[in-house]
């Protein structure tokens, strides 16, 4: 037999692989982590536009006279600046006042008018909050802010994607090579088929590749361009032409890596342990526990990759106690390119024992 | 190792504590052979064991000189049927078939044809644009027979061929066997339906707790069960006066005279002296209308050498 | 001559309390738990965090250790709420990952090999069934979280400066009430997990899916909303915002109790159902 015709086996299986995978009523849920992103940043995008919509029917004021605001000012002069506010609504509140009286601190309740007024500049949205005729606070908020959405999306893509949609989609649809034709019974049928062991594996990772980098850097691609959506005037158009294509691109490969490194990880263990859940659960938590490693150990994780290939890099989680702080050393990011090949080294290298797994590998059909 | 033959060289293989098959050495030639055992003999274990999907833990296997190990080499001649009744949700049941084909580098065209052809031969030519998750389980069985089939394979595994089918079927499918047989294949076939062996191979391999209690044709096996006296039916027309004489003249160990007209059963521990009374009876005068051997087939045998430890 | 007729009769014996037959059951949930090795490594594995922390106690209750330190730095060992929950914090995670090791082994084979109709053509019902594999799996968590809790109280209490316990008791008392809620959480998520896939090994990845995933769901909300009640939809959020309130520690933002406790009863009900929808006696013929 030639290599050539080996790999063509290679292809087939995957082919006939990647429909089963694609289908599976077992995995719909994958689509689900991997599409949600994109749904909501939808959802964001239709709701931003609504408000803006809105806020450009109630009447824009210029953003001078808002910055002109202070507080301590009374609702007449803002009235006369700002004009009309597109809401206003006043209420009351019950506040409890404390004073002394023959050195006895005496609290009384008392009822005090308050009240809210909303203006837009054409990008803000301006909250003045009054409390007995007075400003007391000022809260301004852009409705469209591009580099807080890109922001937003780094982080979405680094925290929730590469830690957990690509992580556990990864989990699923690889044990699901291996392990779920054990549980159906019909693993046999590959065992059956004249193909080497080690050629049954790359047609089955192949597969598991295509179908977890097509939902996931899909998935990723669409939450993309559900975020820029709502910014495609000028400042996404600029975006666009300059480096917006390569942040896609950038993206989708590093998804499509973490499918690799994360996938050829998992079906090497659904080979080797009885219980790959176990390896799932330490991955997880040495992967979590990166930030916190030494340089050196910290290219030993995936996610040292991965994160050499996203174009933004993740915000730190803000609540992360001081303490943690203190014990983070991010290693130097690597090239892109070098990223992208150390993964392809890495997946090569746990799938070459991936191959010992499954030359071992034995037909046992009792349930698990 | 003959490069004609399936070959089991002290093969032991064990699932944990449990033992699945204990030394077994064999030597299968071409033409119909029938594996037969209690459940839990073995039988299953020794056809996965040659097909490569489980590994022994002692021994070596070679079927026509190939290495179960190597699959690529070995499924090339050899279809196996197993026993598991499951199939591929997303599969027709011509999807399933050519599926298998793809795999052997023909065209689709080709595959195409090949799977047509094998699902004619089993009959399921009408359901073949059906799932095969919709199939009875007799279809099912024939499905796999087909993709056991479909490359034309030198070896034919077949783990319990027949069970599920209905009788129209079972007797098409023997005679299936019986041609690819005749073709100078090697059929290996699992059964605990005994009076199906009898009539579909000659030659067996009788396992029980693992280990194989006798092989080769039947009447050789029979004759080697020297503890149990042959059994011969004779038809006459004076089974009385015939049961006196051979008391007198032969070697027999108990006569008895049927309740049915005109026969009776003669137990013997020496067939040739059996025979030879018989010839001197017959020459003598004595009416004798037929004698057939009782206890010369598959049920007869199993019994004697598994029955009591089944 | 005489005919006795014997055909069936139930046994009328004397039999068993309802709570020793329920104990049998969580007995046999015990044992199935605990006879596996890798749970037994976990158990071992989840212990260095407590120690860790005793460490700490020990260091923070022996000022001529750090006298010559900063006083910020030394402000930071201070064994008070914010020690309690990243105790808290850390050991759930452990708990959550050994219910995805062990939990699913105690209903998943059950129900993959059609055991239940054995289980209830006793004297048993489903929800002795429920209890019995829940308590169990309550026991296992145990080990990892309020057992050890407690531990790191007492000898808290035990070095501290007299006073300290009288000052503080609430700490120890939200630590085992509010673990023994997230417990209860994490076995129903275990038991709904495995009720719902029958097979083990993914229904264990459910059940880190469950709360990982979630966490992330959550975060992903607040994030491109710019709300906080995402944090609801997070478990181990919510839980941290009934912990809170509980040790007496400031809420984290945009969380209240009735909103923790609102979304951390909703989240059982939805197992609950789970496992009331899939836990059926029934035979499934495929």
């Amino acid at each position: 037999m030639t290599a050539r015709f080996r790999l063509r086996q290679a292809w087939i299986i995957a082919r006939l692989e990647v429909r089963r995978l694609f289908l599976s009523r077992r995995g719909l849920w994958v689509y689900g982590l991997a599409m949600l992103p994109a749904a909501l940043f939808l959802i964001h995008g239709i709701d931003v536009q609504y408000r803006l919509g809105q806020s450009r029917r109630g009447g824009i004021v210029q953003p001078a006279v808002v910055e002109a605001l202070q507080t301590g000012m009374t609702e007449q002069q803002v009235i006369e600046m700002a004009g009309k506010p597109q809401e206003d609504r006043q209420w009351t509140r019950r506040k409890w006042e404390e004073r002394v009286e023959g050195g006895r601190k005496i609290s009384e309740q008392r009822v005090a008018p308050a009240r809210r007024m909303i203006y837009f500049d054409g990008s803000r949205r301006v909250l003045l909050f009054f409390e007995d005729g007075l400003l007391r606070d000022i809260n301004k908020y852009q409705i469209l802010n591009f580099p807080e959405d890109r922001e937003v999306f780094a982080a979405i893509f680094q925290y929730y994607y590469l830690r957990l949609a690509v992580f556990f989609g990864c989990l699923g649809v690889f044990l699901n090579l291996f392990r779920g034709e054990m549980m159906d019974k019909t693993l046999h049928f590959w065992l059956l088929a004249p193909a080497r062991r080690g050629v049954l594996l790359a047609g089955k990772f192949l597969a598991g590749w295509m179908a977890a980098t097509a939902i996931f850097a899909g998935g990723a691609l669409l939450a993309f361009a559900a975020m820029l959506w709502p910014h495609m005037g000028a400042e996404g158009q600029a975006y666009w032409q300059g480096p917006g294509p390569m942040h896609a691109f950038r993206y989708a490969l590093a998804a499509a890596a973490g499918c690799a490194g994360y996938g050829s990880l998992f079906l090497a263990a659904s080979l080797w342990v009885r219980n790959p859940i176990i390896p799932a659960a330490v991955l997880l938590v040495w992967e979590a526990a990166r930030s916190f490693l030494p340089s050196l150990l910290q290219k030993l994780t995936v996610l040292y990759y991965l994160e050499s290939l996203c174009p933004v890099p993740a915000p730190l989680d803000p609540e992360m106690p001081a303490l943690l702080r203190l014990l983070l050393a991010p290693a130097e990011p690597l090239d892109p390119w070098l990223a992208s090949a150390g993964i392809v080294l890495f997946s090569a290298v746990v799938l070459r024992a991936a191959v010992a797994g499954v030359r071992r590998l034995q037909i046992n059909y009792s349930t698990d | 190792m003959s490069a004609q033959e399936i070959v089991f060289e002290n093969v032991s293989k064990f699932y944990g504590d449990v033992l699945g098959v204990n030394r077994v050495d064999l030597r299968i030639g071409p033409g119909l052979t029938a594996i037969v055992g209690p459940n839990g003999s073995g039988k299953s274990t020794l056809m996965n064991l040659m097909c490569g999907l489980i590994q022994p833990d002692r021994g070596e296997i070679r079927v026509l000189g190939i290495s179960p190990r190597d699959p690529e080499r070995l499924m090339r001649i050899t279809g196996y049927a197993t026993q598991f009744d499951a199939a591929p949700r997303w599969a027709t049941g011509f999807d399933f078939v050519v599926s298998g084909l793809l795999l052997f580098g023909y065209s689709t065209a080709l595959a195409e044809r090949l799977a047509w052809a094998a699902l004619e031969r089993v009959g399921l030519t009408e359901a073949a644009r059906r799932k095969v998750t919709s199939y009875s389980k007799g279809m099912r069985q024939r499905v796999r027979l087909a993709q056991a089939i479909a490359h034309d394979p030198q070896v034919l595994v077949l783990d319990e061929p027949l069970n599920g089918l209905d009788p129209v079927v079972r007797a098409e499918t023997i005679a299936l066997f019986r041609q690819l047989a005749a073709e100078g294949r090697h059929i290996l076939l699992s059964s605990h339906v005994l009076h199906e062996v009898d009539s579909i191979s000659d030659r067996v391999v009788l396992l029980a707790n693992g280990s194989v209690i006798a092989e080769g044709n039947i009447r050789g096996v029979r004759e080697e069960i020297r503890e149990r006296p042959s059994q011969f039916l004779v038809r006459c027309a004076d089974p009385a006066r015939l049961a006196a004489l051979l008391f007198e003249r032969a070697p027999v160990a108990e006569v008895r005279v049927l309740e049915e007209e005109g026969a009776l059963l003669a137990l013997t521990r020496d067939r040739r002296a059996f025979s030879r009374v018989l010839t001197e009876l017959a020459a003598g005068g004595v009416a004798i209308e037929t004698v057939v051997p009782a206890d010369e087939n598959v049920h007869a045998v199993y019994e004697y050498l598994i029955g009591g430890s089944a | 001559m005489a005919i006795y007729r014997r055909g069936y009769q139930r046994y009328d014996g004397p039999r068993t309390s309802h709570a020793e037959r329920l104990a049998v059951l969580a007995r046999d949930a015990w044992r199935r738990a605990t006879a596996q090795r890798l749970v037994a490594v976990l158990l071992a594995v989840s212990c260095i965090w407590p120690l860790l922390c005793l460490l700490f106690i020990y260091v923070a209750n022996h000022a001529e250790l750090w006298g010559g330190l900063d006083r910020n730095f030394a402000s930071i060992l201070a064994v008070d709420h914010q020690f309690i929950l990243t105790f808290m914090k850390v050991q759930a995670v452990f708990s959550v990952i050994l219910a995805a090791l062990a939990g699913p082994g105690l209903v998943s084979p059950d129900l993959a090999n059609q055991g239940l109709p054995l289980y209830f053509s006793r004297p048993v019902t489903r929800a002795d069934y429920v209890a019995a594999r829940t308590a169990a799996l309550a026991g296992l968590l145990s080990l990892v979280t309020w057992v050890p809790g407690l531990v790191l109280f007492a000898v808290q209490a035990s070095m501290a400066q007299p006073g300290w316990l009288a000052a503080n008791w609430r700490l120890g008392a939200g630590l085992v009430a509010g673990f023994l809620l997230w417990i209860l959480l994490v076995a129903l998520a275990a038991v709904a997990s495995s009720a719902w896939v029958r097979w083990r090994l993914i229904a264990g990845a459910l059940v880190l899916g469950y709360f990982f995933v979630l966490s992330g769901i959550g975060a992903v909300v607040n994030a491109i909303f710019r709300v906080e009640w995402g944090d609801l939809i997070n478990p181990l959020r919510a839980s941290y915002g009934v912990w809170c309130a509980l040790l007496g520690a400031p809420m984290p933002s945009g969380l209240t109790l009735p909103m923790s406790l609102g979304a951390l009863a909703l989240m059982g009900v939805l197992l609950a159902l789970v496992v009331e929808r899939r836990l059926r006696p029934v035979e499934v013929v495929s």
